[in-house]
């Protein structure tokens, strides 16, 4: 059986752990738009084993040959890597439009181009959207939710796994739903911790649900941010994609410049910064990403709360408490530093009276 | 199938892409052939000349036998690393200017822990750098010293000068903002937003949340500003000095600095975007630091403005705007072609850069 101070050690990783997760979040969420596109299929792709069969020697290779570099060589090296495969992705979606689109005769070019981004941006936006739709199921989301907190205590999480049903209820304003689920931590806190406190506990129990359930609904938020954000993220590489095919669209036989792939390769980045750039500074994406940034900030300041309160009844010294502790530090040490420049100007100054030497403050 | 306008059979293609395959294959090889020791930043000799808590003054080795007799300080920004004022040999705006005779001298800010998340602007501006130009000052026996402030450190160094306009011979800003509200306002400071509503970033929120602002979460704020062109097109580009040991160890030494990036204080992070970023309280002169009110027209010295004409991060409208706000009668504005980076790792900039500095202030005596 684990003893309580096993649990401990788990703890100082996990908030580890919390720490590092916001501040991933905006790296992830940049990779999620490159996700967004490789997980478009495409059907009849012209080279995908030339791509896929080089990617994995590529990944062999990279890992064999850096292996005593430095970090940033290793990055460098993988920097290599990623841009290539989001582009090829690219490239590959933009060689099946053109194979999807008549000899000639019929409809032109361009009606023929927003037939087709019409349905890359439905595609695209479908996974937003379905991540919309699963907002609306509050006990599966109570159940993700619980998950990130699988490390700090199992027989909490077990308890969350059965308050699923009842936090759906108590999100929509059940009171016995509520009290249903506290009785339920009441229990799995009967079973491990309670053994080791006595009357002040029922206290923490409260506490601990209370900061779960305000903590849930900033992780609702978040989520409803992220996916806004990704919305609009999702229809920029759209239209980028579009503005990308009407460029090589305007270019009529006899073309006046004959493209290699390197070339494709700039013209295909040119038009996604501009379309992205173009974003970036509507106010719609202004208000979105401030929105994501502060719900982020908000979930995170409350699971830290949560954290805390699981550390305050392991008698462990919490975020906050050293933080407490460093600011009483920082305020001593600033006094002294005043005390110990006044006592040297004093000095100084009462030297170059002896002297007639002019005095300089000294740090 | 309509012809793909780009002369591309798919036989050609697969030629090119293979092509491509190949260098980055090898470009990863070449990578694999730099040694840990071959990537050297902060090259010119110096030596520490006061410490204090995570802040380090260097004093670099003198190039020439009697130098300018009053020494410049170097203010760098508290966002990346100040070695990038002296990166590598060939691109080193310190040991261009002590080539040129000037005495250099330059605050390393370290990197904030958690403990130092109380850290306020009063702490860097009235404690740090006025206790080291104090320190230079006692050590040269001389009543005012130059500063030169760079980027987010040439804000901070107007407003010491501002604030102790007795002890500053000359300033020297570059790549500095002032208006952080001019027209058609940089992404970053429309990312940031104006004012404190509700559809800004909350400040408050997010120092709270980290303490520390994260290093890494500053510097993907930075590369979204031109995600592509920097997160694509740079890598791509590489590919063209692989087989370049040298071009390929200094491609190396600008990503070390790029991604080297120190957690900000919280709390002197929450006063900097809320009174000059939201607030555009220094043309105002509205920012208090410590129990000191910043005037800008106290700023009377002889100033040197130097600013990027294509940089990103700091408008160039936002750096021009400091003649209207100080009352220096000798007030000199000068740009170069390049973007913000382009001001430390343009070889161009640096043969022009430091003699115009070094002339500057050895006409003002």
């Amino acid at each position: 059986m684990k003893g309580p101070f096993e649990n401990v050690v788990d703890l100082s990783e996990q908030v580890e752990n919390l720490v590092k997760a916001c501040a991933e979040s905006q790296t992830k969420m940049w990779e999620s738009w490159c996700g967004l596109f490789r997980g478009v299929p495409v059907q009849g792709m012209p080279f995908p084993d030339v791509s896929t069969q080089w990617r994995e020697i590529a990944m062999q290779g990279l890992k064999a040959w850096t292996t005593e570099s430095k970090q940033e060589v290793k990055d460098a090296a993988e920097g290599l890597l990623s841009p290539h495969a989001v582009f090829m992705r690219f490239f590959e979606l933009a060689l099946t439009a053109w194979k999807s689109f008549p000899p000639q005769g019929g409809q032109d070019g361009q009606t023929m181009l927003t037939q087709y981004t019409g349905q890359l941006r439905e595609h695209l936006l479908q996974f937003p959207e379905r991540a919309v739709r699963s907002l609306e199921d509050t006990s599966k989301l109570w159940q993700l939710y619980m998950g990130k907190w699988q490390k700090i205590g199992q027989p909490w999480l077990e308890s969350g796994r059965r308050a699923s049903w009842r936090v759906g209820e108590a999100a929509t304003g059940d009171g016995s739903a509520l009290i249903e689920l506290t009785n339920l931590y009441w229990d799995t806190y009967e079973r491990t911790f309670g053994w080791l406190l006595e009357s002040p506990s029922l206290g923490h129990t409260r506490e601990l649900n209370e900061q779960l359930l305000k903590g849930f609904n900033a992780w609702i938020d978040l989520r409803r941010a992220s996916l806004e954000y990704q919305f609009i993220c999702a229809d920029v590489w759209t239209k980028a994609f579009e503005r990308f095919m009407l460029k090589l669209i305007s270019r009529k036989p006899p073309y006046d410049k004959v493209l290699d792939l390197r070339e494709l390769l700039d013209l295909w980045i040119d038009t996604v910064d501009e379309a992205f750039l173009e974003m970036f500074r509507t106010d719609e994406y202004v208000r979105t990403q401030a929105r994501l940034m502060n719900t982020a900030m908000a979930y995170r300041t409350h699971e830290r709360a949560i954290t805390e309160a699981f550390l305050k009844i392991s008698h462990v010294p919490s975020r906050s408490e050293l933080d407490e502790t460093h600011h009483r530090i920082y305020e001593l040490r600033k006094e002294m530093k005043q005390l110990k420049k006044a006592l040297q100007m004093f000095q100084e100054e009462r030297l170059s009276r002896h002297t007639g030497e002019q005095a300089f403050p000294h740090p | 199938m309509a012809e793909l306008p780009l002369f591309l059979r798919p036989e050609d293609a697969i030629r090119q892409l293979t092509e491509l395959n190949h260098k980055i294959l090898q470009g990863i090889e070449c990578l694999s052939r730099v040694g840990p020791d071959d990537i050297h930043v902060g090259v010119s000799p110096k030596e520490e000349v006061y410490r204090e808590d995570g802040v380090v003054l260097y004093r670099y080795t003198q190039a020439v036998g009697a130098p300018f007799h009053i020494p410049i300080l170097l203010v760098y920004a508290l966002v990346n690393r100040p070695y990038v004022v002296d990166l590598q040999e060939d691109r080193s705006l310190v040991r261009n200017l002590l080539k040129l005779g000037i005495d250099v001298y330059l605050i390393d800010w370290g990197y904030p822990r958690r403990g130092d998340r109380w850290l306020t602007l009063d702490d860097y501006v009235n404690g740090y750098t006025n206790n080291c130009v104090d320190v230079v000052r006692k050590r040269h026996g001389l009543p005012q010293i130059n500063l030169l402030g760079i980027c987010q450190g040439g804000t901070l160094s107007l407003c010491y000068s501002a604030l102790y306009p007795e002890k500053v011979k000359n300033l020297i800003t570059m790549v500095t903002p002032v208006d952080f509200h001019v027209e058609g306002d940089g992404l970053l400071n429309r990312w940031v937003g104006r004012g404190n509503g509700k559809e800004n970033i909350d400040v408050d929120l997010m120092v709270n949340a980290f303490g520390n602002i994260p290093g890494e979460f500053m510097n993907l704020g930075f590369l979204m500003l031109k995600p592509f062109q920097l997160g694509v097109r740079k890598y791509l580009e590489m590919l063209d000095i692989m087989d370049n040991k040298e071009k390929l160890v200094n491609f190396l030494r600008m990503e070390e600095w790029i991604f080297d990036s120190p957690d900000q204080a919280g709390e002197a992070y929450r006063q900097f975007v809320k009174d000059f970023y939201q607030g555009n309280k220094l043309i105002k002169g509205e920012v208090r630091i410590g129990d000191k009110q910043v005037n800008l027209h106290n700023v009377r010295m002889p100033v040197l403005n130097i600013y990027a004409e294509e940089d990103h991060l700091v408008p160039p409208a936002s750096s021009i705007a400091l003649k209207q706000h100080i009352h220096a009668e000798d007030y000199t504005a000068q740009s170069f072609p390049v973007g913000h980076i382009g001001m430390y790792a343009s070889g161009k900039v640096q043969q022009n850069l430091p003699p115009l500095i070094a002339g500057w202030l050895k006409e003002r005596g």
